[in-house]
Parts: structure tokens; C-alpha cells; sequence
């Protein structure tokens, strides 16, 4: 496998290195929605490259290497020597469609020598825990699937997601990697610690908590975060994620960040279904422990990347939104960490984002994290 | 000096291409990362400070909570009507003791909690106490004593109890607390005994009952039949005691079958005397008696109870017959033996109570008979076996006024089976209710028959008069076959009026109301005729053929029968004499001015058709009428 690095701002355009001899399968890009919405970047980028996958999302912050660049639009462009790359897509109307989504993306890739996906999605229109349900459906357990959810920095007014076209809101990309020869690893950990009492979901509506411990969730939430910063909730309210206990399945480790308020029913929506009568957490975190969290995806991704691979290794960094909001100009720590675990022959590009996916450790089923660094290495096998 | 890592990379972003360091740029980044900083740490210190409160409340409520399960279980501990300790498993000081508990001891509980055995008790309970106490601890196996007697406390010393100690391990497996309960079960335990009792026990006499004697029949066969030994079974009956009964009431009824069972029990010390029914008794004699003994011990019974026996002011007397079986000789089984002393005491009734009887294998085939008889009584009426006698009622100078209608059984195998055979038999199981309708019927339909307006008599049996509504079928009878009531005369006896008096007499007057006669039978005979003759305006009164037939051979039965007849003067009620078959008879009847009689001097009982020139019919007449 062969990359070839990219990157665009509006100083200079687009600046990479020579062009491959052959063209590449697939090329991905990561930039803010004020940057895609207009479509510009992607049809500079189909002329670069016209017999390529194009695949890009809006984010919170797109990385390149140790760096955020929030004033640059970051792309890879992958030529592989022996793998088959595929690219379906869907468009999600209403959130109550997002496990059926899944489910039809699946049956569109499914084949026998499928050995990995990846997926991005609008953050905001789809429920990302029922669309990884309706995939995992129907591809099983086994199948390793990552990505992430695309964000909107810390607005969350709309997410956009383009594949092989001008990115658009409601869509979900995913992409299909084929053969042996393909190598597919990840790692996913927070370092986030539970505090306070448990408290107990008295109410809630799918996703929406209307209850804790019989009171409005916002209550809550302004109470911790104090009024001023809880003005700027949801935003603000990535500082404290929850950490569910699902009594059916007490070994899942089930975070949740809060995704939209509504100041009138005082009720909070999160990022996946939350059960009603489950017991809920507050998590808080620092600097230095996010940045350990990030520092042991990229410790699991690199152990679980078996030898013998040939030629370029691409990691792709999916972080949370919210683990950048806490941060701050510690941000770059986070990378640092991964970067020191992963090593320096690794070409690293991601985004922060509003959901990632990726199968938990000690658990093949992929799900929908919040607050997590997720971290996707692919490469590729000699022949 | 190393420079700090966010310092280092704010240079890094604050230094141009060329080198240089835009120091207004360098003073944002730093100023935004002291305000990111402080901002975090505003954050952590708020939420540290609020989770410190969410926790402190959910640390009260735990407490609330906590509080509140102590006191619910407090109060159910306090309230168990149970004595409840718990003592230290080392030294076994009292640490709890319940409200039962301090009944129970019959001390406060501030006089145990935190002492030992020895420092509340008597030397030797404090020295028992701490053996069980030890041993429970020691072998980690709970103690159960049950139904035990109190040894300490207040409760009074006859209280029964159970208790249970256990041992309640800590955490680490240790021994902690010693737990016990103790539960006073006097009640329960005497309940069961009382239960007992009343199930194995006759409850007016307190003897052994039917079951219990069943019970320890069957032990002895089964002892018997290993042992090679031999017993007695003694079956007795009380005679006239219904009467007593009938006539005293039940409550004196009762005070004299208490009195009896008390002698019997007493003359038959040693033997199982048992009370199997109403006023039947059975005797399981201690093995190897000799018959002869048995026969002794059997006379002394009747001896005991033949004798007068004041109950509640009155001087009653009652009889005893008996009847006696021989293990293995009369049977080998319960059902034999029982049967067989039955047969026997059906025999010494028999031959006219006051007896003892051994069983004898013909007296099986007497009581078989019987029983046969009662079945083909059964099946009499549906096959037409049943007929009506008519025996002529006279003046005593000789003219006939009427008859009396007698019931005869002419059975297929058997020809006329005796009145006083079957009779019995059809009261007893109440047939007789059914068989007198019909002879009742029969009778007032001949009698409407008969050109001359003469009497008719039948008997009612005192079983009729309890059973059925005897009013509304006589009525039913004189309507359908038209006979004048007056023509009718119903012939009872005193049985009839001994049990409900009130209610036999309230039918009297209603049937007397209707016109129909009313005869007194078989006086003399009886208990307290001449009280009823005073209670009932009867309208003749019938001399049993007892006194009649004596007439000449016993001077006191010519006596009792004038004093019967003045006494039947002097209140104007007519009388008839029973029997009379000779002329000597009817003189002396004359003479003493009985008004009618009946006898072979009249006429036998025989069917109609002999009679019908003194009905006033003609044999043609009969014939195509």
C-alpha cells in the first residue's frame, strides 16, 4: 500500500507530493463543514484524482500527524497493491431509520472475503448505536468495523457526509476493504473516571433522558457545570459524559455524551438509547489522564496489527469532540501520546468527532463510543 | 531548565517562518491556557465540592434507610411472640434479648444483657446452659430440644417448650453470636393431647371409643396369633335404657350412662371396656381368662348394673345382657369375633335380656336369618306378600261392633312369618312407616265396603307417628276411600307417647278432631300408663291378654283387671279385654262390667271373606257386586 498525504487551505490550496503512477482506490478527506458545504473541495479533489472513491466528513477539528488544523482540509489518497475497495452509501430520513440503514449498507458489502469497514456518518441525524445494530446484524459480530460519526465543532447544528459526491447532511459512507492481503487493526479507550453517586434513569424516550433520579436531567447539569457554562450546553456538557450500567449487560462499558438540550422540558439527548431504569454516572476527566486514554488505543491498535506488512501504514485517528472541548491547548497532548505509542512509521490523519466506532476492548461487537480516541490502522500484507 | 511541553508548542506556534516570535501571539496562547486552565480547575472544584454534597445525602439517605430497616427489624424482634436471644459466642454474654425473651426469663433484659450464664442463673442451670452453649459453638451444629419442660425462668415450671440455638458465624468464619428461640408450646402440646384423647374417647364417659377399641382389637389379634393365646370379647347392650332416655330426658339419660360406664369400668378392672355406640359397650378381657371367669365376671356386670341406680334424685333401673366371643375358638378376626359376640348378645336379648350368652356356631345362622328376613321384608310390598286379618271386636254379650285389622305376612319359602318377627324388623329400618299406610289403607277400604256401619281398628306403630306426616296421610286414606272417620279407631300404645309427648299428643287431638277414635293397646304393660290416660281424653282403653289369659290362674291378674276397669269407669272411658278365648273369661268380664272384648271366644283373625254375613253382605253379593 502506497499513501500519498494532502492537505488544502485557503492561503494556498491543495499541496501534496507527485502524484502516483497508478491512481489510487481511495482517497479520504477530513475538513470543517464551512470548509465542505460548498462542494469545492471535493470536485478540486475529483480532479485530482477522477478514478478514485472520494469519501470525506465535517468535523470538530481535523488531525495530521501531532497537529489539529482547524484551517486546513487534511486527505490521503490510498493506492493498494492487492486489495478490492468498495463504497456504498445511504441516506438516513429520520433517526428511527438509522438501524435499517445499517442493515441495508451491509447486505450491499457483504461478501466472502470482506475483511474490514469503515464508516462515517452524519453525527446529528443518525442514531449511531442502531445504525452499528443494523450492521452487525447482518455482517455478525466478527467483522471488524470502525469510523466515526462527523462533527460540527461544538455547535452541533448539522453534519455533513460526502461519498463520491459534494458532501450532504443525512448520509452514512461506508467503506469496504476485500482480500487477505488487507490488514485491519484498532484500539478504542477513554481515560475517563467515573464520580459522584450512581443515579438512576427514572425516565427516558430512546435517547432522551427526561428523568434522573426523578429530576430533569439539565438540572443536573447546571448544577455542575454552573450557570454560565451550562448556557453553553450542549457543548459545555461534554465535560461530564455519563457512564451507563445496563443490568442485562453489566460488562459493557457504555459512555454518553450529551448531544442537544431542550431548555423548555429541561431533557437531555444523547448520543444513543439510553434504557429507562438503568443507573447512570457522571464521568469527569483531566489532561493527563484523556491523554493516557489516547496514548492505550494506539498501544492496542499497534499490538493488534500483526507483522509483515509491506509498504505505507495508515492510522486513522477518530477522537471525541468532547475530549478536545476539555482539553484545550492540551489537545495536542492526546496526539503526542498516540503518536509515542504507535511510533513514527505510521502516516496519521483523523478528526474529532461527535460518536466512534469501534469494537471495545476484550469484546468483538462494535459500538458507538462517546468520549473516546478510537484508533484504525490499515495496511497491507506482501503478496 | 526544560521548557514546559504547551510552552514549547505555543512558541512553536507563535514563531513565523523566518524565525521570529510574534509575542501578542504568544501572549494569547498563554493567556487562553491560564483561562483553560482555571476553567478546568473552577470545574473540578465545583464538581468535587457538589459530589462531596450528592454524596454526603446519599450517605444520610443510606442512613435513613439503614435506620429505618433497623428499626422495622427491632420492632419485629421486639414483637415475635417468640423468646429471642442472641449472646456472645466467646463468653456467651447476653447481647439481645426480646420482649418473649424477658417474659420468658421472667427478668428485664437490663438484668441479662451484657452477663454471662453464670451471673444470672443457679449454679446447675448456668452449668447446662453453657455445656449446650459450647457445644453448639464447638461443633458448629445448631441444638434443638423439643417439647422440653421450662428450667429457668418465670414462666411457671409446667410450661413445655422448644428452643433452638444455632451458631452465626462473622465475615472471616469465626464464631460470633449464639442465636436462640425458644417457644412455649404448652398450648399446642396439650391441644394435640386433648385432640388425641377426644379421638380415641367416648365424650360423655371418657371410655375408649369405637375406633380406639377397633385399634387395640387388631394389636391384641396380632399378638394373639404369634403368642398362642387366647381372650375374650365381651358384646353388651343396656336394656330399657331408650326407655330412661324417653321418659327422664337426655340429661338424666346421660348422668346414667356415665354412672354405668363408671361400674363397669370398675368391675371389669383389667380389661379394655370400651363405649361403641349409644348404649352398647365391648370388653377386650386380658388374655387366658377361662370361660368360666369370664362367665363370673359377665354375671357380676349384670348383677352391677341391674341394680337400682339414683340418678339426679330419681331411682332408675336398667339391665345388661350379654354376649361373649373366644379368640381363636369363635373367630380368628376382628369382623368374626365382633360378629360373633353380637350374635351371642342378639341371643341373650333374646331370651329375655338380663342374660350372658356364649357364642354358639348356630346362633351365626340365627343372625344371618334375620338379616335375610329384612332384605325379603323389603321387596314384600312391591310383591303383593303383605295381607290384612280381620279379627271381630263384641259386647261383651256377644255382639259384634266391629274388627280389628291385623297385619299378615304370607312369605313365598317361608308361609306366615310371625307379627312379632318382622314387625320389629320393619321399625327398625323404618319400612314400617310404608307398610302401615297400606294396612291402613286396606282396612278403611274393606271397611267402607260393608253394608253395616261397624268399627274398623288399626294399629299405628309409634315409628309412624315420628316419621312421615301421619295426619295428612289418614286424612288422604278416609278421602279416597270414603269411610266415615268416625268409623275408624287407631290403636296405640304408650310407645307412641314416650319420646315427643307433646308432639305425639298435639296429632292425637288433631286426629281426634277429625273424628277418628282413639284406642289405648296393651295396658298395664307399660311404664306410666295411668299419667297418659290423665293427659289424653282416649276412647277406649284395650286390657293386654296377659292379665286375661291369668285371669284364673293368678288372682293378682283378676285384680289389676277390675282395678283397670274402675279406674276406666271412674273416667268414663269404655274398655275392651284382650284374648278372651273362654267363657269363664267373658263371665267374669261381665261381671267386673267390661264394656267389649275380642278373642277366639269372638272370632280368630282371619281374611274378611269369613266374616261377610257379619258385614252385612251376602257371598253372591260379594261375588258379582
Amino acid at each position: 500500500m502506497q499513501i500519498q498525504y494532502l492537505h488544502w487551505n485557503a492561503a494556498h490550496g491543495w499541496r501534496r507530493a507527485d502524484a502516483f503512477r497508478e491512481p489510487p482506490q481511495l482517497v479520504l478527506y477530513f475538513g470543517s463543514r464551512e470548509q465542505l458545504l460548498d462542494g469545492q473541495r471535493y470536485r478540486e479533489l475529483r480532479g485530482l484524482y477522477p478514478d478514485s472513491h472520494i469519501v470525506g466528513c465535517s468535523t470538530g477539528g481535523q488531525i495530521h500527524g501531532d497537529d489539529i488544523r482547524d484551517d486546513e482540509v487534511v486527505a490521503v489518497a490510498l493506492r493498494f497493491a492487492h486489495t478490492q475497495v468498495r463504497l456504498v452509501q445511504e441516506v438516513v430520513e429520520t433517526r428511527d431509520a438509522s438501524r435499517a440503514c445499517g442493515a441495508r449498507l451491509a447486505r450491499q458489502v457483504l461478501a466472502v472475503d470482506l475483511a474490514g469497514l469503515f464508516v462515517l456518518s452524519d453525527g446529528l441525524a443518525v442514531n449511531g448505536g442502531e445504525l452499528l445494530a443494523g450492521l452487525t446484524e447482518v455482517l455478525g459480530p466478527d467483522l471488524p468495523v470502525t469510523g466515526g460519526l462527523a462533527g460540527d465543532g461544538t455547535r452541533f447544528e448539522q453534519t455533513i457526509v460526502g461519498a463520491d459526491a459534494e458532501p450532504s447532511p443525512n448520509r452514512v459512507a461506508a467503506i469496504a476493504f476485500y482480500g487477505a492481503s488487507f490488514r485491519f487493526a484498532h484500539g478504542c479507550a477513554g481515560g475517563w473516571d467515573v464520580f459522584g453517586p450512581r443515579r438512576k434513569v427514572t425516565k427516558a424516550l430512546g435517547s432522551v433522558v427526561v428523568e434522573l433520579d426523578g429530576e430533569p436531567p439539565l438540572e443536573l447539569y447546571t448544577r455542575y457545570l454552573g450557570e454560565e457554562e451550562a448556557e453553553a450546553m450542549p457543548g459545555s456538557g461534554l465535560a461530564f459524559p455519563l457512564r451507563i450500567h445496563d443490568e442485562a449487560e453489566p460488562n459493557r462499558q457504555i459512555v454518553r455524551s450529551v448531544f442537544a438540550v431542550d431548555r423548555n422540558a429541561r431533557t437531555l439527548t444523547f448520543a444513543a438509547d439510553i434504557p429507562e431504569g438503568c443507573t447512570a454516572q457522571l464521568m469527569r476527566a483531566n489532561f493527563d489522564s484523556l491523554a493516557a486514554g489516547a496514548g492505550e488505543a494506539g498501544r492496542q491498535a499497534r499490538s493488534a496489527l500483526s507483522d509483515g506488512v509491506d509498504g505505507d501504514k495508515l492510522a486513522i485517528l477518530v477522537s471525541c469532540t468532547g475530549r478536545r472541548r476539555v482539553m484545550g491547548q492540551r489537545t495536542q497532548d492526546e496526539l503526542d501520546a498516540v503518536a509515542a505509542e504507535l511510533g513514527e512509521d505510521f502516516v496519521r490523519i483523523g478528526f474529532y468527532s461527535y460518536g466512534e466506532f469501534a469494537p471495545p476492548t476484550g469484546s468483538g461487537r462494535c459500538e458507538l463510543h462517546n468520549q473516546t480516541m478510537t484508533v484504525t490502522v490499515i495496511g497491507e500484507a506482501a503478496a | 531548565m526544560t521548557t514546559h511541553r504547551l510552552l514549547a508548542r505555543q512558541i512553536r506556534q507563535a514563531t513565523d517562518e523566518s524565525g521570529q516570535v510574534d509575542l501578542t501571539r504568544l501572549g494569547e496562547l498563554v493567556s487562553a491556557a491560564y483561562e483553560e486552565s482555571d476553567r478546568d480547575r473552577r470545574r473540578t472544584d465545583r464538581a468535587i465540592k457538589l459530589m462531596i454534597e450528592e454524596l454526603e445525602q446519599t450517605h444520610k439517605r443510606a442512613e435513613q434507610d439503614l435506620l429505618r430497616a433497623r428499626e422495622f427489624l427491632d420492632s419485629i424482634i421486639e414483637n415475635i411472640p417468640i423468646a429471642v436471644f442472641a449472646k456472645d459466642a466467646k463468653d456467651s454474654r447476653y447481647v439481645l434479648l426480646n420482649r418473649a425473651g424477658e417474659e420468658y426469663y421472667g427478668m428485664p433484659r437490663e438484668a441479662m444483657l451484657g452477663k454471662t450464664p453464670a451471673e444470672i442463673f443457679p449454679e446447675n442451670i448456668a452449668r447446662l446452659v453453657n455445656e449446650q452453649d459450647r457445644g453448639v459453638v464447638d461443633s458448629g451444629t445448631p441444638l434443638f430440644l423439643e417439647g422440653h419442660l421450662l428450667d429457668v425462668g418465670g414462666k411457671g415450671r409446667d410450661r413445655l417448650v422448644n428452643s433452638r440455638k444455632l451458631l452465626i458465624r462473622d465475615g472471616a468464619g469465626a464464631p460470633q453470636y449464639l442465636v436462640g428461640v425458644i417457644e412455649d408450646v404448652t398450648e399446642r402440646i396439650t391441644n394435640e393431647a386433648r385432640i388425641s384423647h377426644l379421638a380415641h374417647h367416648d365424650a360423655l364417659t371418657d371410655l375408649p371409643n369405637r375406633s380406639a377399641f377397633n385399634a387395640a382389637l387388631g394389636e391384641r389379634l396380632e399378638l394373639a396369633q404369634e403368642a398362642a393365646t387366647s381372650f375374650a370379647v365381651l358384646s353388651l347392650d343396656l336394656d330399657r335404657f331408650k326407655e330412661v332416655n324417653d321418659v327422664f330426658g337426655h340429661p338424666v339419660g346421660d348422668m346414667l350412662m356415665r354412672s354405668v360406664a363408671d361400674r363397669l369400668a370398675a368391675e371389669a378392672d383389667g380389661a379394655f371396656v370400651a363405649r361403641i355406640g349409644g348404649d352398647e359397650f365391648m370388653i377386650l378381657m386380658p388374655d387366658h381368662v377361662s370361660r368360666e371367669d369370664v362367665q363370673a365376671l359377665a354375671e357380676r356386670l349384670i348383677e352391677t348394673i341391674g341394680k337400682e341406680l339414683e340418678v339426679d334424685d330419681y331411682l332408675l333401673h336398667v339391665g345388661l345382657s350379654v354376649g361373649i366371643a373366644f379368640y381363636p375358638d369363635d373367630g380368628v378376626n376382628a369382623a368374626t369375633l365382633l360378629a360373633n359376640a353380637d350374635s351371642a348378645l342378639y341371643r341373650a336379648k333374646r331370651e329375655g335380656r338380663g342374660r350372658v350368652r356364649f357364642f354358639e356356631s348356630e346362633m351365626d345362622q340365627e343372625l344371618r336369618d334375620r338379616r335375610l328376613l329384612q332384605h325379603d321384608l323389603r321387596q314384600a310390598l312391591e310383591q303383593n306378600q303383605f295381607v290384612v286379618y280381620f279379627q271381630p271386636q263384641a259386647r261383651i254379650d256377644g255382639e259384634v261392633i266391629g274388627f280389628e285389622a291385623l297385619l299378615r305376612w304370607n312369605h313365598p319359602t317361608r308361609g306366615f312369618v310371625p307379627p312379632d318377627r318382622f314387625i320389629p324388623l320393619a321399625e327398625e329400618n323404618g319400612l314400617i312407616v310404608e307398610i302401615g299406610e297400606w294396612v291402613l289403607r286396606e282396612a278403611c277400604r274393606e271397611a267402607a265396603s260393608w253394608p253395616r256401619p261397624l268399627q274398623v281398628a288399626v294399629n299405628l306403630s309409634p315409628v309412624q307417628f315420628q316419621a312421615g306426616d301421619l295426619e295428612r296421610s289418614i286424612h288422604q286414606i278416609l278421602l279416597e276411600t270414603g269411610l266415615t272417620p268416625t268409623r275408624l279407631e287407631v290403636e296405640i300404645t304408650e310407645g307412641v307417647l314416650i319420646g315427643d309427648f307433646t308432639g305425639a299428643l298435639h296429632l292425637l287431638r288433631r286426629l281426634k278432631a277429625l273424628g277418628i277414635r282413639i284406642a289405648m293397646d296393651d295396658f298395664g304393660t307399660g311404664y306410666s300408663s295411668l299419667s297418659y290416660l290423665q293427659s289424653f281424653p282416649f276412647d277406649k282403653i284395650k286390657i293386654d291378654r296377659g292379665f286375661i289369659s291369668n285371669l284364673e290362674a293368678s288372682p293378682q291378674s283378676a285384680e289389676i283387671v277390675r282395678a283397670v276397669l274402675s279406674l276406666a269407669h271412674a273416667l268414663n272411658i269404655p274398655v275392651i279385654a284382650e284374648g278372651v278365648e273362654t267363657e269363664a273369661q267373658r263371665a267374669f268380664l261381665a261381671r267386673e262390667a267390661c264394656e267389649e272384648m275380642q278373642g277366639y271366644l269372638v272370632g280368630r283373625p282371619d281374611l274378611i271373606e269369613r266374616y261377610l254375613d257379619l258385614v252385612g253382605m251376602t257371598v253372591e253379593r260379594r261375588h258379582y257386586a
